[in-house]
């Protein structure tokens, strides 16, 4: 029973790699975000392809309430936040792992705090890990076209420099 | 064979075969991407804080996922090696290795088919939630198909239908299995007007049931809720339910800022080794109440649970497996360490509490909230066991096995307090390089009801957190506790520095110490070094030092961590 079970998908991945394989070369091209089903604040369903900014470019945050260095690194961007969206047009997507225990505190706790970015709720960790992330903080930039430009892992303080360098180099492109 | 291995096998040929034909006409979108983790400790025997000395000296944990993805078609697996996994994981049997997760999926705007391996929640996880948390070792998928379908906009309804993965143990022999439906009305989709006026709505119905074979008598065991004297009997096998049914509905309102959540559940008799072989009916209601404007966010909510661990198989009773419900333990996460072994592990079968938290933020630029403003989060939680009131047929047995076990009033909190938490924290920035946070907590916590060994915890903890912002790239961090208690092992202090060189860096140096031990030869200290690279998605931690015995609570679920001493490395990477 195992046994065919493994086969079947050894054969079906082997037939994926295949149809990869005989893919025309089209030049290398970025990844883009998967399509997850998430929340919004407001309950409703959020799929994460429509994470975009009209051809401006988009960080996004895996983050949780109890998650210290997630904090402190949103809450470093939100001391620079204005600066950012009014030179670079950037959008945050603060997308928060909180399950069912706390997510109901994101609201007030994004409130509470003044932070203007757009939150969403991944109560079952689906969109982490379709994005293969381990753990919190993790952030990504996407340019303009959706790619994802960058990724990083840990907050260390200052780390949000190298954010602003790359959005404003994204921006910077765009015109 | 198993009927639910049949149709899964089946069904993941079927939209594996689809999802291929799928990827040879669309060349350009498929990806193939993925995250590795290793784990691992040389172990280093130390008896004062009782780390014994073990077999297998170096152990690790390590775990490799793959995902395609093409379009609306993805399929993925895990392989993890535990076969020599870290003494925690040891203790709880999470030990083997193997591909116990692989799945295949398609996708469009009206269905989602997934057959294999999946996670899944219904509502607020109370009727269903088949999660997975590392950390703790828990994995409580299911192996089998699963359909969501949305007809509407602002309708989805979903079904599942698996056997749930308990460790590295073999699914083919398994009986028993799990079924669950599920619809949700996102009125805001369905009349849009509505989220115009600034209305949101959704209602929720869920409807789980388990099914086991009750091939056997059960034997039944003294319980420790029963104060009997011979509690030793039989329930006939004709007698166990080999079906247990759960539903749940649930309701979102919101208005502006204003939201308002609940959702009630009823299980159906389910005697297990957990409750005691009782027949009662299980219920749970959860209610949620939030507040939020800029600059000020309140949440208030309620639990209560009786009777409400529901689990695969009625033996299961350890940690979390098999758990096919989740009963979310509303009390505030800290990160605090000196606290750590003092969070609140939610109670399934009987818990009743409240929790505030209020958040405010200081204007930025005003007089006392400073040029970047000042964070203040208060919080207030307290949880109590439920009223318990034995049957009349339990008094006369001398024992709640077998029988309705017992009456309970509703809104009455037991006469047990389980947990209180009242607590303030401050967050203020004073200049672009210096930041402080400051947290007092006045921490009860029942021991013999939450660890199950004789005792209770008052305790104050005072903690500050002082950050030093030196450039762009370096920084200093320093992190000061204290826990002021006579009960337990008494008094602790804490203390940790740390460096970072951004992006990249990190170096810590950190103690623990219990100078407040009733026994003076017992006053250790439990220090810890570490140090770790981190390049873009990869990170390479090593550390060195002593973990005192206890337990570790995520989303509180806990588990027991037992103590050591050692060496660790560990290695976390995504493609």
């Amino acid at each position: 029973m195992k046994n065919s079970l493994l086969l079947t998908l050894i054969l079906a991945l082997s037939l994926c790699v295949g149809a990869q394989e005989e893919k025309p070369s089209t030049g290398q091209h970025l990844a883009k975000l998967p399509a997850v089903d998430i929340q919004t604040i407001d309950g409703k369903i959020f799929n994460t392809q429509d994470i975009q900014n009209d051809g401006k470019p988009v960080i996004v945050s895996l983050w949780a309430t109890w998650c210290k260095p997630c904090i402190a690194e949103l809450l470093a961007i939100a001391d620079e936040y204005e600066d950012w969206v009014e030179e670079t047009g950037v959008k945050l997507y603060a997308v928060s792992i909180d399950d069912a225990k706390t997510s109901a505190r994101v609201a007030p706790f994004v409130q509470g705090r003044g932070w203007d970015y757009e939150v969403l709720l991944d109560v079952n960790s689906d969109f982490k890990r379709a994005m293969n992330v381990n753990d919190v903080p993790y952030m990504c930039i996407l340019n303009g076209k959706g790619e994802i430009v960058w990724q990083h892992t840990s907050y260390a303080p200052g780390s949000e420099q190298e954010v602003y360098e790359i959005i404003k180099g994204l921006a910077a492109e765009k015109k | 064979m198993n009927k639910v291995l049949r149709f899964t096998a089946t069904l993941l040929l079927l939209v594996l075969t689809l999802g291929a034909a799928h990827a040879q006409h669309e060349f350009g979108n498929s990806r193939i991407s993925g995250d590795f983790g290793f784990n691992g400790m040389y172990y280093i025997p130390d008896s004062l804080i009782g780390a014994e000395k073990v077999d297998s000296k170096v152990r690790a944990n390590a775990f490799l996922n793959l995902l395609y993805s093409n379009g609306g078609f993805s399929a993925g697996m895990r392989y993890e090696f535990y076969m020599f996994p870290l003494l925690d994981f040891e203790k709880i049997d999470y030990k083997g290795q193997g591909i116990k997760y692989f799945f295949a999926d398609y996708k469009n705007k009206f269905i989602q088919v997934t057959a294999g391996t999946f996670y899944e929640q219904f509502g607020n996880g109370i009727a269903l939630r088949a999660y997975e948390d590392r950390q703790l070792g828990i994995d409580n998928s299911l192996l089998g198909a699963r359909v969501k379908v949305t007809p509407y906009k602002g309708i989805v309804l979903k079904g599942v239908w698996g056997i749930e993965r308990l460790n590295f143990e073999e699914m083919v022999g398994r009986k028993d299995q799990v079924r669950g439906l599920d619809g949700e009305i996102i009125l805001g989709e369905l009349i849009p007007s509505m989220q115009e006026k600034g209305f949101m709505a959704n209602i929720g119905a869920s409807f789980v049931s388990k099914y086991e074979p009750s091939d056997n008598d059960v034997y039944v065991t003294l319980h420790p809720d029963v104060d009997s004297l011979s509690a030793t009997g039989m329930i006939p096998s004709s007698n166990v339910p080999q079906n247990v049914a759960l539903w749940a509905t649930r309701l979102s309102f919101g208005y502006k800022g204003f939201r308002l959540d609940g959702e009630f559940a009823q299980k159906m008799n389910d005697p297990n080794t957990t409750n005691g072989y009782i027949y009662k009916n299980g219920n749970a209601l959860f209610l949620s109440a939030t507040y939020s404007m800029k600059g000020l966010g309140i949440a208030a909510s309620f639990i209560r649970a009786d009777n409400m661990e529901f689990r695969s198989q009625r033996l299961a009773f350890k940690e979390s497996r098999l758990m096919i419900n989740n009963i979310p333990a509303i009390n505030r996460q800290y990160s605090y360490q000196l606290i750590g072994n003092y969070s609140y592990a939610s109670q399934a079968n009987g818990q009743i509490g409240a929790q505030l938290q209020v958040n405010y933020q200081i204007p930025k630029k005003s007089k006392v909230g400073g040029k970047y403003g000042t964070d203040i989060t208060f919080n207030y939680s307290r949880f109590h066991n439920i009223d318990k009131q034995p049957v009349a047929e339990a008094v006369e047995y001398g024992t709640m096995s077998g029988t309705d076990g017992y009456t309970s009033s509703f809104f009455k909190f037991g006469p047990e307090l389980l947990y209180q938490d009242i607590g303030i924290e401050i967050s203020r920035r004073f200049t672009k390089h210096w930041k402080l946070i400051l947290a007092y907590n006045y921490i009860s916590y029942n021991i013999a009801q939450l660890q199950g060994h004789p005792g209770f915890m008052r305790g104050h903890l005072v903690a500050a957190d002082l950050q030093c912002k030196i450039n762009n790239k370096h920084a200093l961090r320093l992190e000061a506790q204290h826990l002021y208690t006579k009960d337990d092992k008494g008094s602790w202090a804490y203390a940790m520095l740390e460096y970072s060189i951004s992006p990249h860096w990190f170096i810590s140096v950190g103690d623990q110490w219990n100078y407040g031990h009733e026994d003076p030869t017992m006053r250790l200290h439990y220090y810890n070094m570490a140090a770790a690279y981190v390049w873009k998605t990869t990170r390479i931690a090593l550390n060195f030092g002593k973990t005192q015995e206890g337990i570790l609570c995520i989303g509180g679920v806990c588990r027991a961590v037992p103590a050591s001493y050692g060496v660790g490395l560990s290695i976390t990477t995504s493609f």
